[in-house]
């Protein structure tokens, strides 16, 4: 069974279309690569998949999701649940200004979960998860803001895997950082898709192809191919996937 | 050039008050009463007269007697009127023993600082009073029993002031800080966006901290005086009420310092939250509101610098009454206040004002500090 359905797609920001009739879906403990160029679409609908879009006025989402075959538009779901087992990961990393373990122990406790004892082990196995843990393990009680970003971005990722989660929502996570940080983060991802199924947003084909096992491109709100990423980037069926690929795009 | 003028004019009036009102500042200034206080002691009979040295740090003006342990010294009080002094009493003194006149059970040791009156020794039925410091030594040198003294305290503290000052502070914040600060959480992060009677809200939360404060002082006399003298025993100006003034006057500081606070809180933090499956309340509480503590801090501070200069809000709602024993339910006057009672007698005593302001103005300046560093700190977060 996918993870995700999405049929039908249809997202307008105030009237205007940003995704129009998108269907697709995400299979699990796979990662799944949205690309295109810019402003075709790609976090407008990563947004859709934990419902984040529902902190924008004006937008508005028609046709519908279905994770694990219910549909998460439905009126009566459970957004906060959702949420829950969808994590995000965003583009610029966004510690809280609180301590490195508080960062990480932040959405355990928000479920109820103060017992000392249980949140150091979730902390510590979120952190060696997210390969940042033997570099933080000394100074788990300082600001976390006094991090370099790259190690920002892996914690946000412990901060998202403390939940145990079973999808992990990435957009352009590596966008802000150096190439060393970068691939750190890649190899992270690669190692966390054995638990987790992962959809991430990239601007780097490389990046694209080297992580991922699905890829979909997008064109002006268009979702244009959806394929394995082999076959995207081996023998794309779509002219314009090719141009966009191989850089001959605009 | 014109701000050059400015700050010339701005330091001219500095280095005046600062020049008259240094001198007084003393900790007695902080910590005495205000009202002279009349002793009247006497010592009939003692046995341990005698063999005191005078001690070595005793001013040059200073007259000591051998006989009694006593040092006193001629001065002027804040009316310019000639007093006699005591300014040394030795710790073996029989003075230390005297008693109260009033209630001889009591035993009132005559202590530094008092202005000497008169003095009635045992064997003379005439009383030595308004004299000289040396003539009154002279006396003491060859008299072996007080039948009657008289001295008086300077007053002119200004601890009842600053008491007064703190529980109105106090008493203020406890009421307009949750007020305030749930008031600007509710705007700013519950009430929905575009609703009109919210933005009208806003605009007079804005207006109303433009309000001058004789009219919050009017409204505490129509309004909050009424009500205290219901609830409790006060009948006219009492702390309750001038506590309550002020934190109607900070209410809107509060309110617009603390949206500002909230607002600098960046949007990141919010949506991560949401993200890691917390709620509206949970995000709010546990992250927003944690981060703007130093803007909510330095919403605190900066109505505590407009609560301690306030004058005219407070007049009529606790009174200008200078009292050196506060009771809640009474009229006494803040440190602003003081300034205007001690300059509206018939005696204004202008150092004492002077000191007042100066005090006043170190802590504001104090506090002006504080935000600076609360802010920076703050900068530092994100
Ligand atoms: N909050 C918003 N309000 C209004 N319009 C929006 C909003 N977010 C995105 N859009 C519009 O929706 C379209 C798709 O935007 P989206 O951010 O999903 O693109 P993207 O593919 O992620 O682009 P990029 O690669 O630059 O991040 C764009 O035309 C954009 O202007
Ligand atoms: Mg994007």
């Amino acid at each position: 069974m996918n993870t995700f359905d999405v049929r039908e797609l249809v997202l307008t920001y105030d009237g205007k279309a940003a995704l129009q009739h998108v269907s697709m879906n995400i299979i699990p403990k796979q990662v799944t690569a949205l690309i295109g160029p810019s402003g075709c679409g790609k976090s407008s609908l990563l947004r859709c998949l934990n419902r984040m879009n529902d902190l924008i006025d004006g937008c508005n989402v028609e046709g519908e999701i279905l994770f694990h075959g219910e549909n998460i538009y439905a009126k009566n779901y459970n957004v906060y649940e959702l949420r829950t087992k969808v994590g995000m990961v965003f583009q610029k990393p966004s510690p809280f200004p609180m301590s490195i373990f508080d960062n990480v122990a932040y959405g355990p406790r928000c479920q109820g979960i103060n017992d000392k004892k249980t949140l150091e082990n979730i902390v510590k196995k979120a952190l060696v998860d997210a390969a940042l843990y033997d570099e933080v393990k000394e100074r788990l009680k300082e600001s976390a803001m006094a991090l370099s970003g790259g190690q920002q971005q892996r914690l946000s990722i412990a901060r998202t895997i403390a939940m145990q989660p079973e999808v992990i929502l990435m957009d352009e996570p590596t966008s802000a950082l150096d190439p060393i940080a970068t691939g750190k983060i890649e190899e992270l991802i690669f190692d966390l898709k054995k638990h987790y199924t992962i959809v991430i947003v990239t601007h780097n084909m490389q990046q694209a192809a080297r992580i991922s096992d699905y890829t979909a491109f997008f064109l002006m709100g268009n979702l244009v191919e959806f394929n394995t990423t082999e076959q995207i980037f081996r023998q794309p069926t779509q002219a314009k996937t090719e141009e966009y690929i191989t850089g001959r795009f605009g | 050039m014109m701000s050059l003028v400015g700050v010339m004019v701005l330091a001219l009036i500095m280095g005046f008050i600062i020049n008259r009102g240094v001198g007084l500042l003393t900790w007695d200034l902080l910590i005495g009463d205000y009202h002279p206080t009349t002793y009247n002691l006497s010592l009939p009979t003692t046995e341990s007269l005698g063999g005191f040295a005078r001690p070595n740090d005793l001013d040059e003006s200073a007259f000591f007697s051998q006989m009694w342990g006593l040092g006193l010294m001629d001065d002027v009080d804040f009316e310019g009127k000639a007093v006699v002094r005591v300014i040394y009493v030795d710790a073996q003194s029989p003075l230390q023993m005297m008693r109260d006149k009033n209630n001889l059970e009591r035993v009132v040791g005559l202590f530094p600082g008092l202005a000497l009156e008169k003095v009635i020794f045992s064997d003379l039925t005439i009383g030595l009073s308004r004299t000289k410091a040396e003539n009154f030594i002279i006396l003491f040198d060859t008299h072996e029993g007080i039948n009657d003294l008289l001295a008086v305290s300077s007053g002119n503290g200004i601890r009842g002031a600053i008491i007064t000052t703190g529980l109105l502070i106090g008493f203020a914040l406890m009421i307009a800080l949750p007020i305030g600060i749930f008031s600007a959480v509710y705007l700013h992060e519950f009430a929905p966006k575009n609703n009109a009677f919210i933005h009208t809200m806003r605009k007079m939360i804005d207006t109303l901290s433009g309000v001058p404060s004789i009219v919050y002082g009017l409204m505490g006399a129509a309004v909050f005086i009424p009500f205290t003298s219901r609830i409790s025993k006060a009948e006219g100006g009492n702390l309750f009420s001038g506590a309550l003034t002020l934190a109607v006057m900070v209410l809107p500081i509060i309110i617009s310092a603390t949206i500002d606070a909230l607002r600098a809180v960046p949007d990141d933090y919010r949506k991560a939250s949401l993200a890691l499956g917390a709620n509206h309340t949970q995000t709010t509480f546990r992250i927003v509101i944690k981060s703007a503590v130093p803007g909510i801090m330095s919403a605190v501070l900066l109505s505590v610098g407009r609560m301690i200069g306030e004058s005219a809000a407070l007049i009529y709602a606790v009174g200008t009454a200078i009292k050196d024993h506060i009771i809640l339910t009474e009229k006494s006057a803040s440190l602003a206040v003081f300034i205007w009672s001690v300059m509206a007698g018939e005696v204004p005593n202008f150092e004492l004002a002077c000191s007042v302001a100066i005090i006043i103005m170190m802590v504001v300046l104090f506090i002006n500090v504080l935000i600076k560093l609360v802010a920076r700190r703050f900068a530092l977060l994100p």
